[in-house]
């Protein structure tokens, strides 16, 4: 293209260097100390090579805490548990109700459906807090309180206006001639839905799915505000973490390492979709 | 050739009438956020009331109040100065800083696209994790970043246990998730430019500066807008990343909106200030999305006459 | 084969009126081709017949029967679209064979099903392949099998041939009357192109702005246009249109051309005196020896030689031009000045004002050459 100056390349070089360094060393730096015991933490100046230790994640998993105060019970495998299925049946109920949404308000311009998706668009921008404070009190009286499914329910805050909206633009991105053509061969609207719409979205529903289930795994305020300790998910049971007493500073680097790997394995794994879902998400729609 | 069913057999039986059929789908969904909305109504009662969780019995309406004292509380004026200077600096700095990263990363090639894909990472961690990350990092005992400003000369640098540096601790920790939304969303605008328009400004030697403020700025300033409102209705409502950190402290240094919201419900128990306060945010946030979605329609409109 | 009626149709998008009581009758067996400008409501008729969108009144009987309710499926419809519509997932094979599946037919009816359609249309060598490993012909082909594999009685073809290139809309313009036949439905046709809608058309009904403006057989709508608009959009080249004013005579009324007067026999006596424009098609202009009677003198201005005939421009001595077009191969005039014969029996008047045809009494409708 242009004919670059050394000076140029150099600045450039190193201009991407500290952008990396920036963005990379907290991963690597927490990564380390979930190897290292509070002994080589405490140390100064910071170690980068020590022996490492699984002693960590062995306290993690097997749950129990050994030490000179005595043994202490940690749930973080609940913790992981919990994310695990708030997130996955979260994002499954998302769908099940969000892609046949999204398929009525992409294919049907019936009457009032722009002022509902832009509802429902609108819940994505709502103060969260405005509804969780009042509903704790409506979850008490309903006995869904510190229960799975209402937070399932209020989890779709999250979930079902991504998928609406990201899926929507895929289902318009059909050419409605096809569909058409399915329904005049003697299809039912179903069988169409099913075996042409469905199909033809199939990567923007992955895309869709792919992000709401990070965005619900990183959710930290509905369940601070909803759950118990029980049935909490890693991102605040991490955090109660630190104030426990007891705790060493490994094992809160090994709770963080093991809560963001399946968020980190998902994106790398399906980067391609990944950005497809968040540059469509918020361009497109 | 025909089936031998009769019009009338063909209409009669289990079957979504045409017009109906777009309701029947979307209800499901609809229900589930009506759901939803109903605690949203009853915040905008509570936001008028004098009701404390502590005293149950003195609960009754008192209309306005709520937000009229808003005036004379220098609590409230805090919260908005530092949900608005929170909101301010980490747009501004993660639009610069993305922005630059983009025009870094713009050529393809093996490197640029490795790099960009790692730097997606921090925005897939949580940001209450990644909260108690720099929690880790910045701790004054053993944190590698407390090690580091010591060894450019500042000792003692307390981070944010500090009132002086708490505000900037937290908008570095908002920098670092949220920078690469906005690196993403310009990237994929500068690698859809057209290119005639660069081709033929090199061909004419155009100097580069001139070049980047008067074609490229412009021709990135929908995807410009639209991460900057999408950053700017999320920081406004920053709670995970403040919460986690410092719980809104030391003292009041940090206590933004829904952290005030917060601490007031299940703390000082008071419902009235709490909603209140979230209403406010609210009419604050709902100003911002519908400049934002005015302005998406609008460009939208026009990429579609372009189509 | 069966019949299609539509009774009255209106549609409406907000409140741009797309179809305004349309009314239209299809004869079994018959193909009627639907032939207007784009935006005269042709693709939406069609998707109305389909049963794919909703007309807001009117009624829709095909066989018979009222269809105005019954959903797509059920119509007994094939379609063919101009973008193809071909079902990007699919391969050839199974995209021809979805009307086949949609009746439950065991594997081997599918089977050969979808073989005799293919080979009918020449593809049966690219079933495996996707659409997007098919060329643009071989696309057009696929989705024309797929309106055809269910045996339609209806058939619905939304300007097949609109977007593969000129060789092929040719060769398909042949071949589609052996394939329709082949079929034996009743097809619905809709054209932009005037030759495409002589060549396949038993009859043609002109629309524009969604209603019908003409409807008949392609020499009824080439010999007598009801209106200015169709007389041009039919015919290679358009048809040459004069502003006169007429004169009364004892049989009909007479134009000056160039002060040459040409008498017009049969168009009632009150068109003499009104404004009006006088069509006269190019193949029925011819050149003559000076001195001829009735001759114009024109003076020759450009010679394009198409492929089956050659278009002379030509200026008469106003100074307004004319096209004469001549069977290639057959002697021209000399350049400079010439002499064009006019017959009067073979000319248009229109109404100026309404554009209307003006009809002639009697049966005095010219009798020109083989259409296009």
């Amino acid at each position: 293209m242009e004919t670059t100056s050394t000076l140029e390349k150099t600045l450039r070089l190193l201009a991407l260097t500290l952008v990396v360094i920036f963005f990379m060393f907290p991963i690597f730096w927490i990564f380390l100390m979930s190897f290292q015991t509070n002994e080589t933490i405490l140390r100064i100046p910071p170690q980068v090579i020590f022996e490492p230790t699984l002693s960590n994640y062995t306290a993690l998993i097997t749950g129990k805490l050994t030490s000179a105060a005595g043994t202490l019970d940690i749930a973080f495998m609940k913790n992981l548990g919990n994310s695990v299925f708030l997130s996955v049946t979260s994002v499954a109920l998302a769908l099940v109700l969000g892609v046949p949404a999204a398929y009525a308000f992409a294919r049907h311009k019936f009457k009032g459906s722009e002022d509902i998706a832009f509802t429902l668009l609108s819940f994505r921008f709502a103060p969260p807090l405005l509804v969780l404070l009042p509903l704790t009190q409506y979850f008490q009286w309903l006995g869904l309180a510190n229960t799975y499914i209402g937070l399932i329910w209020v989890y779709q805050l999250i979930c079902l206006p991504l998928i609406l909206w990201i899926v929507r633009g895929y289902f318009e991105d059909i050419s409605a001639d096809v569909e058409y053509a399915y329904r005049i061969a003697g299809h039912s609207w179903f069988a169409t839905f099913r075996r042409i719409a469905l199909p033809l979205a199939g990567p923007g529903i992955a895309a869709a799915g792919l992000l709401a289930f990070i965005f619900a795994w990183n959710n930290f305020v509905f369940a601070l505000v909803l759950a118990s300790a029980d049935k909490q998910p890693v991102t605040v049971g991490a955090l109660a973490f630190v104030t426990s007493s007891g705790i060493q500073y490994g094992q809160i680097a090994a709770a963080i390492v093991l809560s963001v790997t399946p968020t980190l394995a998902l994106a790398l794994y399906a980067q391609r979709y990944l950005v497809e879902g968040l540059s469509l998400g918020a361009v497109k729609g | 050739m025909a089936s031998p069913a009769t019009p009338e057999s063909r209409r009669s039986g289990f079957r979504i009438s045409k017009k109906a059929l777009p309701y029947v789908l979307s209800l499901p969904a609809l229900l589930v956020c009506i759901g939803i909305l109903i605690p949203f109504f009853t915040a905008v009662v509570y936001s008028f009331q004098r009701y404390r969780l502590s005293q149950p019995w003195a609960r009754q309406f008192n209309w306005g109040e709520n937000y009229l004292n808003f005036f004379s509380d220098p609590a409230f004026w805090n919260t908005l100065k530092v949900s608005l200077l929170y909101a301010g600096f980490t747009v501004v700095l993660e639009l610069l800083l993305g922005l630059g990263i983009a025009l870094l990363l713009q050529r393809r090639s093996t490197v640029n696209n490795f790099i960009s894909i790692m730097l997606l990472l921090p925005l897939m961690i949580a940001p209450a994790l990644a909260a108690l990350m720099w929690k880790l990092m910045t701790n004054p005992g053993f944190g590698v970043l407390s090690y580091l400003a010591s060894l450019v000369g500042l000792h003692d640098f307390r981070w944010a246990s500090s009132p002086s540096t708490a505000l900037l601790t937290v908008v570095l920790v908002d920098i670092w998730v949220y920078t690469p939304f906005i690196m993403i969303l310009l990237l994929a605008g500068l690698r859809s430019l057209p290119t005639q328009p660069f081709e033929a400004a090199a061909l004419d030697g155009v100097p580069r500066l001139f070049v980047f403020f008067r074609i490229t700025l412009p021709m990135l300033t929908p995807y410009i807008l639209t991460a900057t409102l999408f950053r700017l209705l999320d920081s406004i409502q920053q709670f995970d990343i403040i919460y986690a950190m410092t719980q809104g402290g030391p003292g009041n240094t940090l206590t933004v909106f829904q952290v005030e919201a917060y601490l007031n419900f299940f703390q000082s128990t008071n419902v009235g200030r709490s909603a209140a306060l979230l209403i406010i945010l609210w009419a604050i946030t709902y100003i911002l999305s519908n400049i934002f979605i005015k302005n998406w329609l609008r460009l939208r409109e026009r990429a579609r006459g372009e189509a | 084969m069966t019949t299609l009626q539509l009774e009255n149709i209106v549609k409406r998008y907000k409140n741009h009126t797309v179809l305004d009581h349309l009314s239209l009758d299809v004869k079994d067996g018959e193909t009627l081709v639907l032939f207007g400008p784009s935006g005269a409501g042709k693709s939406v008729l069609l998707r109305l017949i389909a049963g794919v969108i909703d007309a807001e009144e009117g009624r829709i009987l095909i066989g018979g029967e009222d269809m105005t309710d019954v959903d797509a499926e059920h119509r007994g419809i094939g379609m063919a679209f101009q973008n193809f519509a071909l079902f990007p997932h699919m391969d050839a094979f199974e995209n021809i064979a979805t009307p086949l599946e949609a009746k439950r037919s065991s594997a081997d009816t599918i089977k050969a099903g979808v073989h005799r359609v293919a080979k009918l249309l020449k593809i049966d060598h690219v079933l495996t392949h996707r659409p997007k490993a098919l060329s643009n012909g071989q696309k057009q082909r696929t989705a024309l099998a797929r309106a055809l594999a269910g045996s339609p009685p209806l058939l619905l073809l939304d300007d097949p041939l609109r977007n593969v290139d000129a060789k092929l809309r040719f060769e398909m313009r042949l071949e589609l009357p052996r394939v329709l036949a082949a079929q034996g439905a009743t097809v619905v046709y809709v054209t932009q192109d005037y030759k495409e809608a002589m060549a396949l058309g038993d009859r043609i009904a002109v629309m524009s702005e969604g209603r019908i403006r003409q409807i008949g057989t392609p020499e009824d709508i080439y010999n007598a246009p009801a209106d200015i608009d169709i007389a041009r959009l039919f015919g290679d080249p358009t048809i040459n249109l004069l502003d006169v004013k007429p004169n009364a005579e004892a049989d009909g009324v007479s134009v000056l051309l160039s002060d040459v007067r040409i008498v017009l026999p049969g168009i009632p006596a009150n068109a003499a005196g009104k404004a009006c424009v006088l069509g006269l098609r190019p193949e029925a202009l011819s050149f003559v020896p000076a001195g001829t009677p009735g001759a114009i003198p024109v003076t020759v201005e450009a010679e394009t030689p198409l492929n089956e005939k050659t278009v002379t421009l030509a200026l008469t001595v106003r100074g307004r031009e004319i096209l004469v077009s001549r069977p290639a191969g057959t002697p021209g005039p000399a350049s400079g000045s010439a002499h064009i014969a006019v017959d009067g029996a073979n000319a248009f008047l229109f109404d100026k004002q309404t554009g209307a045809l003006i009809a002639r009494h009697g049966s005095h409708t010219g009798t020109q050459g083989e259409a296009a």
